[in-house]
């Protein structure tokens, strides 16, 4: 049964010793000169920039405060919808002052710059 | 007459909130936010006292069930927005005064101050856990970006972080000990809480959990030693005005709630006597906040640093009320809100004096600067001179009939509490040294050579503060009779 | 296993002691705010699990839903201020030595 498969293994030594004997031949007898050019990771692209870990700038935290406090109000708006009907219009009427109420935080939010991106 | 009109003072700061964010986002002169501000709260101040003149004639029987579940609409919560009010007003003009001055000036610090104190007098009004806890963050979230507000300097940002990590934390346990109590009473307002546990129904190790838990998170916002820590710094890091306004409003809020809670919720026999309960914890915490306040209020060069620690150690006199309430109610609770309201305009007064003396690029804020500025300056240094000897306790002023109060309820409680008024009278005479020193630094010293020397700021607003706080000084001196009948009519409703 | 009242009780003070431990033992600013979030929400698991037990009303579950709201605003003033902390210092760390100490 293994004989049938004694060509293959044949085969992959065959390529792995021409792979090893090239590869030890190169390093043996080709010429080494290093240079800055052959170091970079990629000597025909353009040049890498900056640290591995890149810093997020300020500004995003602005974005994330911003989200946080407009993106949880909407935990009343799930009980006010799940409950509409029975709520009636006292609840339509205070959800709405609610959310008039917001509405104004967003516009003085707006008008403060807080929503701009370049500052 | 309406229960509307003792609702009013809450819908006008929440609602003139907005309408000051709007004004501050659309127009562009900002002169007027500090004149809007102050209005907007001593109008909402003066219809509180109204109410408190009024109450009696007020139909509070057919209120809705929306408005009563949660907040109280009481004399004591009233008292409390007309303190609340009284102060956050003249500090948002003090702020008028100091931020154009040192160059500060942002429609912001308005908006915080109108808000923060909505949330101090929601927590005057708490009659339920969760109101409470929406109060306490309100007000403390409002404190805290008014800490952070010069955000350029070290000290600001430092305090911030000091005050907003220590107060979050002291949140989160009050928080648990709320829930704890919830679990084991299933009630959240406090007068069904205080029935389970009046009745029995209520695991008594959970309750004394909670109790603990809860008179800890207070201790931090009122700054009681030892959760103190924070105070110095904050105090000291904050613009002038935010400092006044966390000295008062904050300060008194916070003991708003700390009484109701204590006397509605753990108001029963196992939980308040003089060897169980909370009055021996909260004798302990007066006893070494008055010692330790004072003591370290001493060794400090800044003067704004010592007013710190002043006010941590008039936490601990208040603090002394409040523990003779679990016997003379009456007379007790009525000391507490004396006092908070004597040192309300004491406290303004004296900072407002340091602020006065502080003009562009010279703040003033250690004794050297003061040096000899009350001989060049007489009638600048006069409300410093008047603030100090209210903090003091000196007659014929507002603190010292504040401090005789509050003494004299310990005594009336007698067993076991006489000990409290005598470290007491002894650590406020201890206070007299460090209060005695901005006096004879403004007047008997001279500056150093080479030393830069304090010139008053030119403000109106400044000026009119002084006016205002130190005519009550000195009418709560002369005359205490009807401010400590006010203050009697609100305590009123804890006779039990 | 059957689950009782004990042991959300325990969960939540357990979450509760992590929370407290973190915020006692940290000295980032970023990993403190987030430690009393984790006491914040443990206290929500304790009113949610309790409110199981007052099948009468909702106010365990409403008095969560505040909580969370409250949470969020105040994660956006201490996300605010450590902004600040940045700017001045380069650094989130609330031990540095500093203007405050004597």
């Amino acid at each position: 049964m293994f004989a049938e498969y004694l060509p293959v293994f044949l085969l992959l030594l065959v390529a792995v010793g021409v792979a090893i004997f090239m590869f030890t031949m190169a390093s043996l007898a080709g010429p080494k000169n290093m240079t800055p050019e052959k170091a970079i990771p990629y000597e025909a692209g353009s040049n890498t920039t900056g640290a591995r870990h890149i810093r997020l700038s300020i500004k995003f935290y602005l974005t994330a405060i911003l989200f946080v406090v407009f993106d949880i109000e909407a935990v009343f708006l799930y009980p006010w919808a799940a409950m509409f009907r029975r709520l009636g219009w006292q609840g339509l009427i205070e959800m709405v002052l609610f959310l008039a109420v917001l509405g104004v935080t967003l516009v003085y939010a707006w008008r403060k710059g807080a929503l701009e991106w370049e500052k | 007459m309406s229960v509307w009109m003792l609702v009013s003072p809450l819908l006008m700061l929440g609602l003139g909130g907005l309408l000051v964010m709007l004004v501050d986002a659309f127009v562009d002169e900002k002169a007027e936010l500090p004149i809007l501000t102050a209005i907007l709260l001593a109008v909402a101040g003066g219809v509180a006292a109204a109410g408190i003149v009024n109450y009696d004639n007020v139909a509070l029987a057919g209120a809705p069930e929306y408005l009563t579940r949660y907040l109280a609409f009481d004399r004591f919560a009233l008292f409390f927005d007309v303190v609340v009010c009284g102060g956050a007003a003249l500090s948002a003009l003090l702020a008028g005064g100091y931020l154009r001055e040192h160059d500060l000036e942002r429609g912001e610090f308005y908006i915080l101050i109108i808000y923060a104190a909505l949330g101090a007098m929601v927590l005057g009004h708490a009659i339920d856990l969760l109101t409470i806890f929406i109060g306490l963050e309100t007000m403390s979230l409002g404190a805290y970006a008014m800490v952070a507000f010069r955000r350029t300097s070290a000290r600001a940002v430092e305090g911030a972080v000091k005050y907003f990590l220590l107060g979050s934390f002291a949140a989160a346990i009050l928080l648990f000990g709320s829930a704890l109590l919830y679990g084991a009473t299933g009630h959240t307002d406090l007068a069904g809480i205080g029935e389970a546990i009046e009745g029995g129904n209520a695991s008594i190790k959970l309750v004394l959990m909670a109790m603990f838990m809860m008179i800890v998170g207070l201790a931090f916002k009122v700054s009681a030693v030892p959760f103190h820590m924070w105070t110095p710094d904050a105090y000291e890091g904050a613009v002038t005005p935010a400092t006044t306004f966390m000295s008062v409003a904050v300060k008194s809020a916070a003991f708003a709630v700390m009484v109701r809670v204590l006397l509605t919720v753990f108001g029963d026999d196992l939980s308040a006597s003089a060897a169980s309960g909370w009055p021996p914890v909260i004798a302990g915490l007066a006893a070494i906040t008055m010692v330790y306040g004072n003591l370290a209020a001493i060794g400090q060069s800044s003067v704004k640093r010592m007013l710190a620690y002043s006010s941590v150690a008039h936490a601990g006199y208040a603090m002394v009320g409040v523990v003779a309430a679990f016997r003379v109610e009456e007379i007790a609770v009525s000391s507490v809100l004396f006092y908070l309201m004597a040192y309300t305009v004491g406290n303004v007064l004296t900072f407002g004096a340091l602020i006065w003396f502080g003009s562009n690029g010279r703040e003033a804020v250690s004794y050297e600067d003061l040096a000899g500025a009350g001989r060049r300056h007489p009638l600048v240094a006069l409300p410093f001179v008047i603030g100090v000897l209210t903090l003091m306790g000196f007659p014929p002023t507002a603190g010292f009939f504040a401090k005789y109060y509050v003494f004299n309820a310990a005594v009336q409680a007698g067993g076991g509490m006489i000990w409290l008024a005598i470290i007491g009278v002894l650590s406020s005479a201890v206070g007299a040294y460090y209060y005695l020193r901005v006096i004879v630094f403004l007047f008997m010293k001279e500056p150093q050579p080479g030393a830069p020397i304090a010139i008053p700021m030119r403000s109106g607003y400044v000026a009119f503060v002084m006016i205002i706080a130190g005519y009550f000084v000195m009418k709560m001196g002369i005359t205490p009779g009807p401010y400590l009948d006010l203050a009697m009519s609100a305590a009123e409703q804890f006779v039990s | 296993m059957d689950v009782g009242i004990g042991e959300y009780l325990a969960l939540a003070s357990i979450l509760f002691g992590i929370g407290a431990m973190g915020f006692l033992t940290r000295r980032n600013f970023l990993i403190q705010l987030m430690s009393i979030e984790v006491m914040l929400n443990s206290v929500n698991v304790m009113l949610v699990a309790f409110n199981r037990y007052q099948p009468s009303n909702h106010d365990g579950q409403v008095f969560a839903f505040f909580v969370i709201a409250i949470a969020a605003a105040e994660a956006a003033v201490g996300l605010a201020i450590v902004i600040s902390l940045f700017r001045l210092q380069k650094s989130v760390e609330t031990d540095l030595p500093s203007a405050l100490k004597h």
